[in-house]
């Protein structure tokens, strides 16, 4: 059975099947590795001893290759905010003790809107009713303060001891000065159902 | 020169091409439910059993040592006898081989869904698994090694060599890297800590994917491809170049899992130049069997077999040159945690691994039962069902891979993230998820089909269970060379030298990186700040553990801006020092916990918190796609082995006090109360009992020992001075309720509220404290504070006369 199936394979003319190699019937053929995956090969190991010399033999820097990426990524943001802010003082300079409160409708609901997109709900609830976990936001007592600039301080910076988290670097002073009018304006006072018993002075 | 008669053993090939196929089957609807979970949380009903973090092990031990482990020894089986002329070894070792391999899977089945796992991944059997383990594939190597040396064919084919290096190789990655030391049965903490866990732990993962998913395999390629086609090996030259390259630089390249992480610079380097060595290699073994193909492209036209193997063949050929490329690190920078890595393994898996084993069996099962296939045309629906499977799964995987990350790394022109909620950019990935389900329908509805065509095919035929064959008796040739041999054609016909080559080709790169790691202490700078865990705490990381947190939980921050801003301060080596196993994880599909228990930090939350966000994820995230862990607040924490686990890590070096462990239950007992006193104090009642209590005290641990300052440490060794006067006149007691009354109502409520309603702080009038009841303990909460349950430390604040005052009115109240 094993000769007639040696008589039906077929192969290349340039081929030459080597003669002592079969297998169970399977013959193996005399051709050299395509030059290319040679090549291939070599090229990708002086790339590995080249990379290897940059970064170990021949790195200068105190701080390792990856530090000092990251540094640099730090030093570029900070550059960038700085640059930002003198092409614009006016919009990026900003006294957060001094916060007024907004009153047109469309601010008032942008802030309604952050306060479902932000996840405010999940400890002071869909209304502001207060829950396990915050206060009550609806009710006269406030445990960190109630003036627009207290408000805004919380929300931004938080008060991490308590539980509230700050906010700082997920929402823009804008946003938060949008979040406390609405807060202040619309949600203070609204007596919504289960409202949790008030908290602070 | 004189033949001589010998059987086949077909009826063990026969048993492992069904196990294959059952565990096949098993195996996909595994990983059709664990995505269903993904897309559709309610899929994990509740149920401790089959929540995501059980279920997805089951289906990569399953897929992988299952369903392919079983197709390696199908084939194996089938062409070492043939290629060695000669029966296995030994049929009991055959029997032992199968049907220990087949406890194996049940067992690792069952215990996966009870929650025991060591917490590696691929390697998260228990430690008496893994003896049988080691003790069946130890059978496996005997048997096929006493076969080599009763051959009668003088020298060993390619698939050999491949089938020798993967025996070797896998069986030293899998006993470095399961050296622990048992708590109890099915208990057990590995050898290893942190980065050094982490090293030992991929150079396997790594090499699981080399040597049990890919050399293998290789070496059926090498047998089944040129018979199913009926042509010559391409390049007998090329053969060994690419095996001799593939098994030394394989070895190297598993820190290519750990970049950007808590990993030496050097260990880094050898991880990415590694893989990118093995591009030629690996793409050798796709050549060899492409090239075998020519002149016989017209028969892969008409036949699914060759379909099925050319698309494997190609299959591999992409993992293979994607993998070098996810190992740079500016590729993997932006890949690591997402959804790229589950496309690339699936390439692999669903190609490779899969396609190739279907050819197989399609070739193979209308073979041994002497008969023809029952249907080509269904072999044919059963290739387009797979094709399109594979392309509906990675295609949204790789885009979900390139939004998530995306969003990772954007920040606003302010300079802040542009989604800093992580929930966002999971959310976006939903109908991804759902493409990705439909894709392993289509694959798993193309293995039934092959299932019935199978069974037909079983059907119509019989099976020679000893088949009946000639060769002559293998002739004695010199030791040495001949004249005009090459030094390769020579080693082909001496297996034992062939084989301590092998040796040492795997041996060499796991050696220099993992000795290193554990004996040079420059790899592992410690930081003075880090402690271990307390009892409750470490129980409560055996809960993290059990649960599979880490399969979509990472702990580890790297050095970017994006994450830095996100998560906290980036991991350092030493912060892992009590980590038995390390926990770093290898996908987001949370945010990263490396930080969530500093209260300053940002990922803090509240004990609260996490106790309403473990009983109901969906009532503190929108949208969340995590289980909930309802049982955590039923199930009381057994202590019973608390102390064997204090003892267990004094063994491995872990520096408790001499003696801890008859004081640990005591202590984790004190800390519970704590904890649920806190909770209690927010209005919710649990009893400190429970395991829920442990874990959240695992979770407000981590991250809080790199970022307490060296001042802070030193202040807190310094014993604190606590100069108490206790005043009894009803002149002080009264000044007292008027300190009180003006600071402290705010939290603790007026004087006499007892059950705490309300309030911010706990309940002051009743039994039960927090911190203490004696009066010093009182004392010295109030003076110093507790920070980080939001209690001020009032030193500073009021007089040490008012001090005293206020600590005897509530003092004297309580009586």
């Amino acid at each position: 059975m094993e000769e007639t199936q040696e008589k039906k394979i077929t192969h290349n003319e340039d081929d030459k099947l080597m003669i002592d190699h079969s297998y169970d019937g399977i013959q193996e053929l005399d051709n050299r590795p395509p030059p290319w995956i040679m090549w291939l090969f070599y090229i990708t190991v002086i790339w590995s001893a080249l990379y290897g010399g940059y970064y170990h033999w021949f790195w200068q820097e105190e701080v390792s290759p990856q530090e000092s990426e990251y540094q640099a990524e730090l030093l570029a943001a900070t550059e960038k905010q700085e640059k930002l802010k003198a092409s614009n003082p006016e919009k990026y300079s900003f006294d957060e003790t001094k916060i007024t409160l907004f009153s047109e409708a469309a601010d008032l609901d942008a802030g309604k809107a952050l306060y479902a997109a932000k996840g405010c709900v999940a400890c002071h609830g869909n209304l502001g009713e207060g829950n396990a976990v915050g206060p009550n936001l609806t009710d006269e007592a406030w445990l960190n303060g109630n003036t627009p600039a207290d408000v805004f301080k919380v929300i931004k910076h938080g008060n991490p001891a308590k539980g509230m988290m700050a906010y700082k670097d997920q929402m823009t002073n804008d946003e938060i000065q949008k979040l406390t009018s609405w807060i202040l304006v619309s949600l203070k006072g609204s007596n919504p159902p289960n409202a949790k018993a008030p908290q602070g002075n | 020169m004189e033949q001589q008669t010998f059987y086949y053993d077909n009826k063990i090939v026969k048993l492992f091409a069904y196990a294959t196929i059952l565990w096949g089957v098993v195996g996909l609807l595994v990983g059709l439910i664990a995505a269903l979970q993904l897309a559709f949380p309610i899929f994990n009903f509740n149920l401790s059993y089959v929540t995501f973090g059980r279920i997805r092990p089951i289906h990569t031990n399953a897929i992988i040592f299952a369903f392919v482990g079983n197709a390696i020894f199908t084939g194996a089986y089938y062409s070492i006898q043939r290629l060695l002329k000669a029966r296995m070894f030994n049929d009991f070792l055959s029997k032992f081989n199968f049907w220990g391999w087949q406890f194996i899977i049940v067992s690792a089945a069952v215990t996966f869904a009870l929650g025991y796992t060591t917490g590696k991944e691929y390697a998260e059997l228990e430690w008496p698994i893994d003896l049988m383990v080691a003790l069946v594939w130890v059978a496996f190597g005997v048997n096929m090694i006493g076969t080599i040396i009763k051959r009668r064919e003088q020298h060993i084919y390619v698939a050999i060599w491949f089938y020798l290096a993967s025996f070797l190789a896998v069986a030293i990655l899998h006993v470095v890297n399961s050296i622990e030391i048992p708590v109890h049965f099915m208990k057990s903490y590995i050898v290893y800590a942190g980065v050094q866990d982490a090293v030992v732990q991929w150079w396997y993962g790594h090499n699981a994917v080399a040597f049990f998913l890919t050399t293998p395999y290789l070496g059926l390629m090498y047998y089944f491809l040129p018979k199913a086609a009926n042509r010559p090996v391409y390049s007998y030259r090329l053969s060994i170049v690419h095996f001799w390259a593939l098994i030394f630089i394989y070895m190297w390249a598993g820190p290519h899992h750990l970049l950007y992480q808590a990993l030496p610079d050097w260990a880094q380097s050898l991880g990415v130049t590694f893989s990118v060595m093995l591009i030629a290699p690996s793409w050798g073994g796709m050549v060899n069997g492409l090239m075998t193909l020519r002149g016989a492209w017209d028969k892969v036209r008409d036949s699914a077999i060759l379909k099925f193997m050319v698309v494997a063949v190609t299959g591999y050929g992409m993992s293979t040159f994607e993998g070098p490329l996810l190992s740079l690190k500016n590729v993997n920078a932006l890949s690591h945690f997402t959804d790229w890595t589950i496309a690339h393994v699936h390439i692999g898996g669903l190609a490779w691994n899969g396609f190739l084993a279907f050819g197989m069996l399609y070739w193979l099962i209308p073979k041994l039962f002497r008969t023809k296939l029952y249907s080509d045309k269904q072999a044919n629906i059963h290739f387009w069902l797979g094709t399109l499977g594979i392309l509906f799964y990675a295609v949204p995987l790789y885009w979900a891979a390139f939004t998530q990350t995306l969003m990772w790394k954007e920040f606003t022109a302010e300079g802040i993230l542009a989604y800093p909620n992580f929930m966002e950019t999971v959310t976006q990935l939903i109908p991804m998820y759902i493409t990705r389900v439909l894709g392993g329908t289509l694959y798993f509805t193309g293995a039934i089909l092959m299932v019935y065509n199978l069974i037909k095919t079983i059907q119509s035929g019989s099976i020679e269970e000893n088949e009946e064959a000639h060769a002559p008796a293998l002739a004695e040739t010199s030791k040495l060379r001949l004249a005009g041999e090459t030094i390769h054609r020579w080693l082909e016909r001496k297996p034992v030298q062939f084989t301590i080559w092998i040796a040492i080709a795997v041996i060499v790169g796991g050696a220099v990186e993992i000795i290193p790691m554990m004996m040079i202490k420059s790899n592992v700078p410690t930081i003075e700040s880090v402690k271990p865990y307390t009892p409750l705490e470490l129980e409560g990381r055996d809960i993290y553990v059990r649960e599979g947190c880490y399969t979509c939980h990472s702990q580890m921050v790297r050095p970017f801006r994006s994450e830095t801003e996100r998560y906290g301060e980036y991991s350092k080596v030493g912060e892992f020092v009590y980590d038995h196993p390390y926990q770093w994880g290898s996908r987001r599909m949370g945010p990263d916990l490396a930080r969530s228990g500093v209260v300053t930090g940002k990922m803090y939350k509240t004990d609260s918190w996490h106790f309403n966000h473990m009983l109901d994820p969906r009532k503190m995230v929108k949208n969340s796609m995590m289980p909930a862990y309802p049982w955590l607040i039923k199930d009381d924490l057994s202590t019973d082995y608390t102390a064997k686990k204090i003892s267990v890590m004094q063994t491995l070096g872990v520096p408790y006090p001499e003696g801890y462990a008859e004081k640990a239950v005591d202590d984790l007992k004190k800390q519970a109360e704590t904890i649920a006193a806190g909770l209690k104090a927010n209005g919710i009642d649990v009893s400190p009992s429970k395991e829920i209590i442990a874990l959240i005290a695992y979770i407000q641990r981590l991250g809080v020992d790199i970022t307490k300052q060296a001042g802070e440490v030193k202040a807190e060794t310094e014993e604190v001075v606590i100069d108490f006067t206790p005043l009894t006149d009803a002149e002080s007691v009264t000044a007292g309720e008027a300190v009180y009354v003006k600071n402290c109502v705010a939290c603790h409520g007026a004087a006499g509220n007892i059950d705490g309603t309300g309030l911010v702080g706990p309940a002051l009038f009743d039994t039960i404290y927090i911190h203490g009841n004696t009066p010093n303990d009182v004392f010295k909460v109030t003076s110093e504070g507790v920070p980080a349950k939001g209690m001020q430390a009032w030193k500073h604040l009021l007089p040490k006369k008012e001090l005293d005052q206020v600590v005897s009115f509530v003092l004297n109240y309580k009586k």
